[in-house]
């Protein structure tokens, strides 16, 4: 290979990388719980059994209606995969003139039709959600943020796989556990990441879609082919459809929107699940029913089926989710089935975890390589200085979410209607707390080993302490078939055992090496530290 | 152990390579999709441009740094992305 290119791959790889790595780590950490938000929700909530499509949607409507005239208003029920309760949204009216309140976005419980508001029913699978893509930073900042750190990661994914590109598979069978540390964090830099960059470059790509296509893309095409109009196009897209005038003439008999419904089950068949109905300019003559299914995941991987009614029940406009789909559709609907991990049930979320938890491994030892590959008797002790303190407060605050969700997990069950405050607050307090103290011990080891033993110990609680809370033990779950609180439970006990087992193997690994190099230690002396 | 030094650029050729990878390679990736959705089906651009921009922006990224010259790639990237863009820069002087 070209040794020029190779050193400029190798640099650029390094530098994007180490920029990247803390924010990184945050969006794979929490991203890959992410995949589980609904099911913890249902956990912290003990709300078992999902809503799957199963709705009253007239019933709901009424009790939405007691709380908001619904004149002139757009209602819209879309529950999500696995989820137990809807989430409505009731716009302003049209009607400027009698009907002036405001509207809101709530969620509703499809059994005993309570609503609770976002702030309220605001629980951990929403929290570690939007902390992987930094939502909790002022906006629009933290989402730019973890979109341009994912762009730089696509970067840095293609550099480093110009890197290995020669070894890619001779070093593929290469893994050395034995060896010194250094050995061992590259096989596992290596191996790990040719085996997930396929996973890892569809995120980093999805992601920068999401979080910074509109300032980037959106808006200079607006710009030049839309005459500065978003709505014509969002209308070439194919999303649009909503907005049109109210004709200020109620509808003469009541609405049953369960009607519209079942017109469209009948139409699509058994297979397909509705997850969304919406009513725009509720009440008016101008009234509109949207219907959206999706097919059967086993028939179908990308599919969107849409049903328009007027107010009068005729068909305005009629996509069967099982037709067969265009280039467009299929990429609009791929980018996020890819992303959510949504096809394929909990087999596919598991696997994505699994993958997203070796992101982390990818990254941490990234950042371990980098260090001690410059921790050498030639570099300036200030700049080993600085390279120490830097890797010091990554690993520290990296590594502390692990114990830190953990802990989330258990205080959330502790007290489960704590809202979004309570949330905030004892996660980033912990996490604060934490990262200073195992910054402040400066000893990379130490983080790393206690950071497992601590989670793999509070991980193993969390199961107990939801048996004692709700008495909804593994095995009463398991007898009542309570799917998403066993899944949660379990997940942690497998954690639990799996960083067990790490923090064993840390510590043995730790001794064997102090045995073999005595300790001629100056502070910065990384590599007997580690 | 890190990349050898004698390979990597001087101070002021790393700045402009990183504008010109960060910038100019955005500059480009843009002004190609703009001057495609002229002529080609709007939607299929549309939509493509979800996952092509940042591929070629990326991969633009990685030329930017691998260029012997700072100077030489930012006059490429500029010169491609102006001819990209000429019809809109066409548009907004003379209409």
């Amino acid at each position: 290979m070209n040794l020029r290119n190779y050193n400029i791959y190798f640099h650029t790889h390094t530098i994007s990388g180490i920029i990247i790595t803390a924010v990184l780590y945050v969006i794979f950490f929490a991203g890959s719980f992410s995949f589980f938000k609904q099911e913890i929700s249902n956990w912290q909530k003990d709300t078992p059994g999902a809503v799957n499509g199963n709705l009253n949607y007239d019933q709901i409507i009424d009790s939405v209606g007691r709380k908001y005239n619904l004149y002139g208003r757009e209602v819209s029920l879309y529950s999500q995969p696995h989820s137990a309760k809807v989430n409505v949204y009731v716009s302003d009216s049209k009607d400027t003139v009698n009907n002036k309140d405001a509207g809101s976005f709530f969620y509703l419980n499809p059994q005993t039709f309570t609503m609770q508001d976002y702030q309220t029913s605001y629980d951990l699978g929403e929290f570690l959600y939007r902390l992987h893509f930094l939502a909790q930073i002022k906006y629009p900042v933290g989402y730019y943020l973890a979109g341009g750190v994912a762009f730089i990661f696509l970067f840095a994914l293609l550099t480093g796989l110009l890197v290995h590109w020669q070894k890619i598979v001779s070093n593929f069978y290469i893994f050395r556990p034995w060896e010194k540390l250094k050995t061992v964090w590259t096989d596992l830099h290596t191996a790990l990441g040719v085996i997930s960059f396929p996973y890892m470059f569809v995120f980093a790509v999805t992601g920068a879609y999401f979080l910074i296509s509109y300032p980037l893309f959106t808006k200079p095409v607006t710009a030049t082919h839309f005459n500065g109009s978003q709505d014509s196009l969002y209308a070439a897209l194919g999303y649009g459809g909503h907005d049109f005038e109210l004709e200020n003439k109620r509808v003469g008999k009541t609405i049953h929107v369960n009607d519209f419904v079942k017109q469209a089950k009948e139409k699509w068949g058994s297979g397909v699940s509705i997850n969304h109905v919406e009513v725009i300019n509720y009440g008016d003559q101008s009234m509109q029913v949207h219907i959206a299914g999706l097919a059967d995941m086993k028939k179908k991987f990308t599919s969107s089926g849409e049903l328009v009614f007027d107010a009068e029940g005729n068909i305005l406009k009629h996509t069967d989710p099982s037709a067969s789909s265009s280039y467009t559709d299929v990429v609009q609907n791929l980018i996020y089935t890819l992303h959510f991990g949504s096809y394929g049930g909990y087999a596919t979320k598991i696997l994505y975890f699994l993958l997203g938890i070796s992101g982390c491994v990818v990254i941490i030892s990234g950042v371990l390589i980098w260090l001690v590959a410059r921790d050498k008797k030639n570099i300036p002790e200030k700049k080993r200085k600085f390279n120490f303190w830097l890797a010091n407060i990554y690993l520290g605050i990296c590594l502390s979410m692990f114990p830190v969700t953990a802990a989330a997990f258990i205080a959330v069950k502790l007290n489960p209607e704590g809202g979004m405050s309570y949330i905030y607050k004892f996660y980033f307090l912990t996490w604060l707390v934490m990262s200073i103290l195992l910054v402040a011990r400066r000893d990379l080891y130490k983080t790393n080993r206690d950071c497992m033993l601590a989670g793999s110990l509070i991980g193993i609680c969390v199961p107990v302490v939801n048996g004692m809370m709700t008495g909804n033990w593994i095995w009463n779950s398991y007898k009542n078939g309570y799917h998403d609180i066993l899944l949660i439970d379990m997940f942690w006990i497998m954690v639990s055992v799996g960083a067990f087992i790490c923090w064993r193997l840390i510590v043995k690994k730790h001794e064997k090496n102090a045995a073999l190099t005595p300790a001629t230690a100056p502070a910065t002396n990384v590599a007997a530290s580690l | 152990m890190p990349a050898n030094k004698k390979y990597l650029s001087s101070p002021g050729q790393k700045v402009l390579k990183v504008s010109a990878a960060l910038l100019g390679g955005y500059m480009v990736t843009s002004a190609l999709h703009l001057f495609l959705l002229l002529f080609l089906d709007k939607k299929t651009v549309l939509v493509t441009m979800f996952f092509s921009t940042y591929i070629l922006w990326a991969v633009l990224m990685i030329f930017a740094f691998l260029a012997k010259s700072g100077w030489k790639i930012w006059g490429w990237y500029l010169l491609i992305s102006l001819i990209f863009f000429s019809p809109f820069l066409y548009r907004m002087l003379f209409r």
